[in-house]
């Protein structure tokens, strides 16, 4: 085994113990050998990720495990990997690049985190806005990060007409076009997807990550 | 003429040094960490009942938890519109709710099709629910999504007002709607006196995990001061919203209650409120919450009665509702534990009945089953009579050896003893192949038909309809010119 295979390896192994303080240990060691950093994330961060999402799909790992993967690989790439490579001008391959959250006056995201883990694992970007985020602030940030897919999740129906206001609000700053919605939560469905103008609507995790890589042409 | 709850068994899997350290271990999260609360209205009342708060971070002294465990009563009369379906919240009689809140999803009875229940559906269920004799209160198995979203609660109330006479208990997230849900109630009993001393409405409020309180709690606010009762569950998920074991999960449903609790005795001490401290749990393979595991069963029901009875206040737990997604084996399976095991624990309100798929389909067919399910559970839990006739010694030495008991009128004096499933299939063999060798959800399903061709309850009265109507105008209009003004 060469030494960048073992690195590699090493990058591997702490995603798949679930330790994000190892994956972002051993990323710096990599970058500090003169590995470069997205053979890391393609060989090592990617190659775990790919195996949890396998023994996922098995059975043989839970959303739990998933999930927390998917934070272990996130920390190597935006603490370490990704900036090493703005540095040097050049990108990251990702399936996608998803925006995500929790509309606001709705504070109940756990259903929207589990479906971010699902989209890390499937290769996503994905960035997490977190839970009860205002409408100016999905524009703002589609503005800014210009994603492919932004996700909603609201799981009230007191909330649930926001999903509708930030598609309405994209659409007054002619962002609307840019980007493809996806909305979820509990009193969420399909005809309420079609109803707002959403471009796709996730029944449940696995649901969305499928429906995200058909909109991305994955 | 209230109606006795069986009493439960107050089944203990904790012992009372567990109660105890669950107790300690909210005491202490809730005086360290605190409770976030987003709501301005939420942070006055603990600002100025004594708590420590700094920005929305809420930290809560030990003497107020116990002030407000202590102030609040230890009973509570859950009335019905019709005095004969009154029930006594006390000790640890039991009674089984039909459904729980609005359930995204409904099974059609008569196609076997998923789809979004609407207002119709809604009435439906609900005249189900009154009709099933195990029902003792009533919530949803279904929801009114054929209205705008901002107006399906008051649809949903409007239905519930209308179409039974057993004791109300829902949801009404925020102070609008609470007070539209308190108009509604005050419509009906005739006035805010009447509905204060006949309670037929009881609010299901239920913060976020983990340890957070929003503006939905505000509808805690309103009812403590109607002086209405106020059940409190929050829902945490082990390992999800809550740490990944049923203690832990148990810790962060108590804090959370208690908050709640603490917030409405601040409002109004000795507001009547019913606590349901609940450690729920995930599954950690699928991420949904798992109705229908035993985890889920004694973090419900066992562990929230012994903390109940701790604090000396009326409980409310889960039953009869499954993760199975049809009516069936596994649906089956586990109604029956849950409905027995809440019973044994004697939680005082028991909800959910009639849910499959772990909360997002509600289904009349599996409610008149789970009806069946829960009679069999309250026989097991009456036990077993025994006196000198119960024994019956006297009879047997009159029959002797080699007699039967069929014809003595002792035998027919006592037929009382045994439950009659009104469902379930008890003929023999030869009759049920006879009568069509049906299927249990076959027979279900014509149970149901029969209920909405028959049952009638007692209709409102013509202005009051007109009263409830009238809300919901109001609320369409307010709600939507509320909306107007926060988009402006």
């Amino acid at each position: 085994m060469t030494r960048k295979e073992e690195v590699f390896e090493r990058v591997e192994k702490s995603i798949l113990d679930f330790d994000g303080d190892k994956a972002v240990e051993v990323a710096k060691e990599a970058i500090n050998s003169g590995v470069e950093p997205v053979e890391v994330i393609e060989r090592g961060v990617r190659k775990a990720l790919e195996t949890v999402g396998k023994k996922y799909e098995t059975g043989e790992l839970f959303i739990i495990h998933l999930a927390a993967a998917g934070e272990a690989a996130n920390r190597a790439i935006n603490e370490v990997l990704k900036p090493e490579i703005e540095k040097k001008g050049e990108e990251i391959h990702f399936t996608g690049k998803v925006l995500i959250g929790t509309v606001a006056g709705d504070i109940h995201e756990i259903g929207k985190t589990i479906v971010s883990a699902m989209l890390l694992a499937s290769g996503f970007e994905v960035t997490d806005l977190g839970k009860d985020v205002p409408i100016e602030t999905f524009v703002r940030e589609v503005k800014e990060q210009n994603p492919d897919i932004l996700g909603m999740s609201a799981l009230l129906s007191t909330t649930i007409p926001v999903q509708k206001d930030v598609i309405e609000a994209l659409q007054k700053e002619g962002l609307r076009d840019k980007v493809k919605v996806m909305v979820g939560g509990a009193p969420v469905t399909q005809e309420w997807a079609e109803e707002i103008g959403a471009d796709a609507y996730g029944v449940d995790a696995v649901d969305a990550m499928k429906k995200a890589r058909k909109l991305v042409g994955a | 003429m209230v109606k006795r709850g069986v009493k439960g068994k107050e089944l203990r899997l904790l012992s009372d040094e567990g109660v105890e350290a669950i107790h300690n271990a909210a005491l202490d999260v809730l005086r360290e960490t605190g409770i976030d609360c987003y709501s301005e209205k939420i942070l006055e009342v603990f600002e100025e009942g004594g708590a420590d708060v700094s920005d929305k971070r809420v930290r809560i002294p030990e003497y107020l938890i116990d002030e407000a465990t202590k102030k609040a009563p230890s009973k509570i009369l859950f009335c019905g519109r019709d005095p004969k379906n009154d029930i006594l919240l006390e000790g640890s009689r039991i009674y089984y709710g039909f459904g729980g809140t609005p359930t995204p999803l409904i099974l059609d009875h008569r196609t076997d099709e998923f789809r979004r229940p609407t207002k119709k559906d809604m009435i439906e269920t609900t005249l189900v629910g009154d009709a099933l004799p195990n029902m003792d209160f009533i919530m949803t198995n279904a929801g009114v999504f054929d209205v705008p979203y901002e107006v399906e609660y008051l649809h949903e109330l409007d239905v519930l007002f209308n179409y039974t006479e057993k004791p109300i208990l829902y949801s009404a997230p925020g102070s609008y709607l609470a007070r539209k849900y308190l108009e509604m109630g005050i419509a009906v009993a005739g006035g805010l006196k009447e509905l204060q001393r006949r309670p037929f409405i009881t609010l299901y409020s239920e913060p976020a995990s983990p340890l957070m309180l929003t503006e939905s709690q505000e509808n805690i606010i309103e009812f403590a001061k109607a002086n209405i009762p106020i059940a409190i569950g929050p829902m945490p998920l082990s390992g999800g919203t809550a740490p990944g074991t049923l203690a832990g999960s148990s810790v962060i449903g108590n804090a959370e209650t208690l908050a709640g609790i603490i917030l409405a005795e601040l409002v109004n001490p000795h507001a009547p409120v019913i606590y349901g401290g609940w450690g729920l749990t995930m599954d950690p393979r699928s991420g949904i919450c798992a109705y229908g595991s035993p985890e889920f069963a004694i973090g419900a029901n066992t562990i929230t009665a012994q903390m109940a009875r701790f604090y000396n206040l009326p409980s409310y737990g889960f039953g009869g509702c499954a993760d199975g997604k049809l009516p069936g084996p596994q649906s089956g399976a586990e109604v029956m534990m849950n409905a027995l095991v809440a019973g044994q624990s004697g939680v005082n309100l028991i909800h959910d009945c009639g849910y499959l798929a772990g909360g997002m389909v509600g289904s009349t067919e599996q409610a008149v089953i789970v009806d069946d399910v829960v009679g069999m559970a309250k026989r097991i839990v009456q036990g077993v009579r025994v006196d000198d006739d119960h024994l019956a010694v006297d009879v047997i030495k009159e029959v002797g050896p080699g007699g039967n008991f069929m014809t003595h009128k002792h035998t027919r004096d006592h037929v009382d003893e045994f439950l009659l499933p009104e469902l379930f299939d008890r003929n023999s063999f030869g009759t049920w192949q006879s009568r069509g060798a049906k299927e249990t959800r076959t027979i279900a399903k014509e149970r149901v038909e029969e209920i909405l061709k028959e049952h009638k309850p007692e209709p409102l009265g013509q202005e009051i309809r007109e009263k409830l109507s009238k809300v919901i105008k109001e609320g369409k209009k307010e709600l939507i010119t509320k909306q107007k003004e926060a988009e402006g």
